[in-house]
């Protein structure tokens, strides 16, 4: 059951085979809070408990509530251990507070029993309520129903997991047997499961020791007790396991155990207070020394112990307290742990025995940790210790500053740096200072930070590579936040440069440092107007593997390769990889859109030149909350585009003014920014009847903007300049890189043109012709702003049936020609439910069977059954028949 | 304001140190302790802090200012 785990350096820590290695958080230590803690020898089996909680086999929750040592743990796992259906364990721990991180765990210990496999989240804030969806679903069909036992709940103190707990429970039917093991009461409506016979509840009363098992216990612990002797006892200690186990251990060091412990009854101290004080009296020095100071320490290793002891006996000494039940439990491979109670009662004693060590302790803790590769371990006793230079030092040695910016760690990671004070002066501690400013995007304190980090790392040592790789990184993003190409490119080289130099597992386990890296890159090569070198820095984060850690870049990477293709004129590529951008987030189980939001901009700025205003207003809402600090220039200035061009499109053309300049400074001008503010301004001028301003102010745009020129071409006829129209029109290069958006306006301009020159044939082919292109894309607005001349070729027969159904209103449907066959008509009124509304738009989009299921968190073959019903109700046989006829019948 | 907490038993020099901030006396099988009490979180960790070493607490009160 449990093989050794290898770790590159250091020691290895218990491993359960068939748990899958992929961690979210990376913590070696993980696997042994999925596994069923062992019982000790001494561990004592009550049949009447086991008994009770094999009605947890009947009812979805059960509790198993007492105070600490009250002996859950091991009665839920001698329990677990003995059921045949599969079993799912996590030991909840203090870390595990944020919803999103307690949801990673919950899902990562039922996927190693075979289920859970709806992805992770990777915010720690939240989860979406969609992945928790999805989860009770997969639960609820299967055919055995898992046991989920949360050890240590009581750590958990967010409402909202208890809500969400509560939540896929209810789903998830009979799928889920959820086993809560907690000090305290959990926030569940209790009541109600009581009510409806739906709760098993062992309670301290029930776990507390009668006099007959202490007797048996007190055997196992090589006592032998009358029963009125125990019985006194179990009055003493209120049949408490924890001070039972503690009074054999006291009991046994005596010369007459029953005369100890009738004195230890006569005693009104309180219970393990007294009793470990005693124990711990009977230790030897060295081994007293040795508990007190590993009593900082959740867990710990021979090795360990000795770095904090700064001796050599750790091995023996723990093997022996292990070996008579003192104090430690151990946890395979070396590994050892103190019952948490004692462990709390033994830092009492510390700060007593060696007050002032603490901080000391710490610091050795977090240095032997580094050593052994060990870094979240190592960040917590680091800055216990206030060592920051070693918790700083970690972080960027480990290559992992850029879980500051993204994962599921980067909100602790945030709050445990927040302590950090300026008396730490190592360049790893500006790194980490420029890191956290500049996730806030505050330049000026990053800045002068990611300098003074930079000079200090200046010389070419191979060891410094990792901080100099680090460098880069904030490098890149404080050149995308200036919009300053060169000095990305510049970054960009370095860490092609440094990637050698550092070791190749570091770079594997960190995916995140590059994808931010090239979508930082990417970003202000897009700024810049260098679409194509963006296209390829963005592409290679679209392709890394998806995690927790990599959502974010990829998500951003997504979103503005979506703006990059709305920007060259493809509407239906934009739309798809900024939905993909979107469902990135989504999938991830965040609640709210991440990062930039530049996905939802780029849909808003596609819904405007579909004419479909309302969804556009409610996309631009959606991301009106913008991180503070100084603007992100792509994703403003995607913003200011989609906020001016609707505001026009609804006649204000003042406020359109106003919203089209970002209020972004960059090093350099962004061609495609710059232009699409000067087409608002020459607009508005042209809206307010001022068509020489108009023209004047376009005199900036050229040809090498393709979006821009066109609509520049249509302002200058508009304006009265039908030759500079031409000229605008015949510089745009054509590299067959230009979408409908600029070839539909194109042709219209040229349509206008050919029109007022009496040339009605020319101008009938060119509409028809932008007719076809724009059709695919619903592309309206340029129709809807070529102005009063295209409505009579609108509606002569030939363009009519070009513009029907999407552009114009369709005729009556029996006489519908547009549609090549003709569809049978509906008797019924047509009521999709909402899930396959939800297949039917993905059906829509072209998605794939796959790809809806994906999408949908649902399985192929839920999928298909949507299909088969939707199909039923639409009377339809086939996907395109099914579209078409649901557009018809306005349901998409 | 002022909080006391009343646990079985009396409480050791050494374990009573787990609470600094607060003050305390053992009479009669019980020990209270007490002290200022910054506010409800405060309050509730004070609890916790009983209960994981495995104090069992008879009573607690508010005391007047």
């Amino acid at each position: 059951m449990v093989e050794a785990y290898g770790n590159a350096q250091g020691p290895t820590v218990p491993a359960i085979s068939g748990v899958p290695c992929a961690d979210p958080l990376g913590d070696p230590f993980l696997r042994t809070r999925f596994a069923l803690p062992s019982r000790p020898a001494t561990f004592l089996r009550r049949r009447r408990l086991v008994d009770h909680l094999d009605q947890a086999l009947r009812t979805p929750l059960t509790l198993v509530n007492g105070v600490a040592g009250a002996g859950k743990t091991l009665l839920a796992a001698d329990w677990a251990a003995g059921l045949r259906q599969p079993v799912a364990w996590l030991t909840v721990e203090a870390g595990d507070r944020r919803p999103g991180v307690f949801w990673a765990y919950v899902l990562q210990a039922l996927r190693a029993c075979g289920t859970g496999a709806v992805g992770s989240p990777v915010d720690a804030a939240g989860v979406d309520r969609r992945l928790l969806a999805a989860l009770a679903t997969e639960l609820n069909d299967r055919d055995r129903p898992v046991v989920l036992v949360l050890d240590e709940y009581d750590r958990v103190t967010a409402p909202e997991v208890a809500e969400q707990l509560e939540y896929v429970l209810h789903h998830a039917g009979q799928g889920l047997h959820l086993v809560l093991v907690t000090r305290t009461e959990p926030l569940l409506p209790l009541h109600r499961y009581r009510a409806a016979g739906e709760l098993t509840e062992i309670r301290a009363a029930e776990l507390a020791f009668t006099p007959d098992e202490a007797v048996e216990l007190l055997e196992l612990h090589g006592l032998s007790l009358s029963v009125p002797a125990a019985r006194a006892l179990v009055d003493r200690t209120r049949g408490w396991a924890a001070g039972l186990r503690l009074s054999a251990l006291a009991a046994r060091e005596s010369a007459d155990p029953e005369v100890y412990l009738k004195e230890f009854e006569a005693d009104r101290s309180t219970v393990a207070d007294f009793l470990l004080a005693e124990v711990l009296k009977e230790q030897t020095e060295e081994t007293q020394d040795l508990l007190l100071r590993v009593s900082v320490l959740e867990r710990f290793c021979p090795d360990l112990a000795n770095a904090l002891t700064h001796r050599s006996d750790a091995h023996p000494i723990l093997a022996g307290l292990h070996r008579d039940n003192t104090f430690v439990e151990h946890l395979g491979h070396s590994w050892y742990q103190l019952h948490p109670l004692f462990g709390e009662i033994l830092r009492a004693h510390l700060r007593e025995r060696l007050p002032g060590l603490e901080p000391e302790l710490h610091r050795r803790a977090a240095r032997w940790l580094r050593r052994s590769g060990f870094l979240p371990e190592t960040l917590v006793h680091g800055a216990a210790a206030g060592d920051w230079d070693c918790a700083a030092g970690a972080l960027v040695d480990d290559l992992a500053i850029g879980q500051l910016f993204t994962g599921l760690r980067s909100a602790d990671l945030a709050q445990l740096f927040s302590r950090m004070g300026s008396e730490a002066r190592s360049p790893a501690t500006d790194l980490v200072r420029a890191a956290r400013a500049l996730s806030r995007h505050d330049l000026d304190h990053g800045l002068s930070r990611l300098r003074r980090a930079e000079e200090r790392l200046a010389d070419d040592a191979p060891d410094l590579a990792a901080a100099r790789l680090s460098c880069a990184l904030l490098e890149a993003l404080a050149a995308r936040l200036t919009g300053c190409p060169p000095r990305a490119e510049r970054a960009a080289e370095a860490a092609d440069g440094l990637r050698q130099h550092v070791e190749a597992h570091l770079l594997d386990e960190h995916p995140e440092l590059t994808a931010l890296l090239l979508t930082h890159l990417g970003s202000v090569r897009l700024w810049a107007g260098r679409f194509e070198d963006a296209r390829a820095a963005l592409t290679t984060v679209v392709d890394t593997p998806a995690g927790s850690c990599t959502a974010l870049p990829r998500e951003e990477s997504l979103g503005h390769l979506a703006l990059l293709d709305y920007l060259n004129g493809w509407l239906g590529r934009a739309e798809r990889k900024a939905l993909a951008a979107v469902s990135e987030a989504e999938r991830a189980g965040s609640p709210q859109p991440s990062g930039s939001g530049i996905g939802r901009l780029v849909l808003a700025a596609v819904a405007v030149d579909r004419h479909e205003l309302g969804r556009a207003q409610a996309l631009l809402d959606e991301t009106a909350r913008f991180p503070p600090g100084r603007p992100d220039p792509v994703p403003a200035a995607g913003r200011a585009l989609a906020t001016a061009r609707l505001l026009l499109v609804r006649g204000r053309a003042r406020a359109a003014v106003e919203a089209a300049g970002p209020a972004v400074s960059a090093a350099v001008a962004s061609p495609w920014a710059a232009g699409h503010e000067a087409l608002v301004a020459s607009a508005a001028h042209l809206a307010e009847g001022r068509p020489d301003e108009a023209a004047q102010v376009l005199q900036d745009v050229s040809g090498d903007q393709p979006a821009c020129a066109v609509e520049a071409a249509a302002i200058q006829l508009a304006a009265g300049h039908p030759r500079e129209a031409v000229d605008l029109l015949d510089s745009i290069r054509n590299e067959g890189r230009n979408g409908p958006a600029v070839t539909v306006r194109a042709a219209l301009v040229r349509a206008q043109v050919a029109e007022d020159a009496g040339d009605a044939v020319a101008a009938r082919r060119l509409v028809a012709q932008a007719l076809l292109d724009a059709r695919r894309e619903r592309l309206r607005r340029p129709f809807l702003d070529a102005g009063g001349w295209i409505r009579p070729l609108l509606a002569t027969p030939a363009l009519h049936e070009l513009a029907a159904g999407w552009l114009t209103p369709g005729p009556p449907r029996r006489d519908d020609r547009t549609v090549p066959e003709s569809l049978p008509p509906l008797l019924v009124a047509v009521e999709l439910s909402g899930r396959e509304h939800d297949v039917l738009e993905r059906l829509a989009r072209l998605m794939s069977t796959e790809e809806i299921a994906a999408d949908l968190y649902v399985s192929v073959n839920t999928v298909k059954t949507h299909l088969k019903s939707v199909y039923r109700k639409l009377a339809v046989n086939r996907r395109s028949d099914a579209v078409r006829r649901a557009r018809d019948l306005r349901l998409l | 304001m002022r909080y006391e907490i009343r646990v079985e038993g009396h409480l050791s020099e050494t374990l009573a140190k787990a609470f600094p901030e607060l003050d305390h006396v053992v009479m009669s099988g019980q020990t209270v302790l007490f002290g200022p009490v910054v506010d409800e979180a405060h309050l509730y960790g004070l609890l916790a802090r009983c209960q994981s070493l495995g104090l069992r607490v008879m009573e607690m009160r508010q005391l007047p200012e």
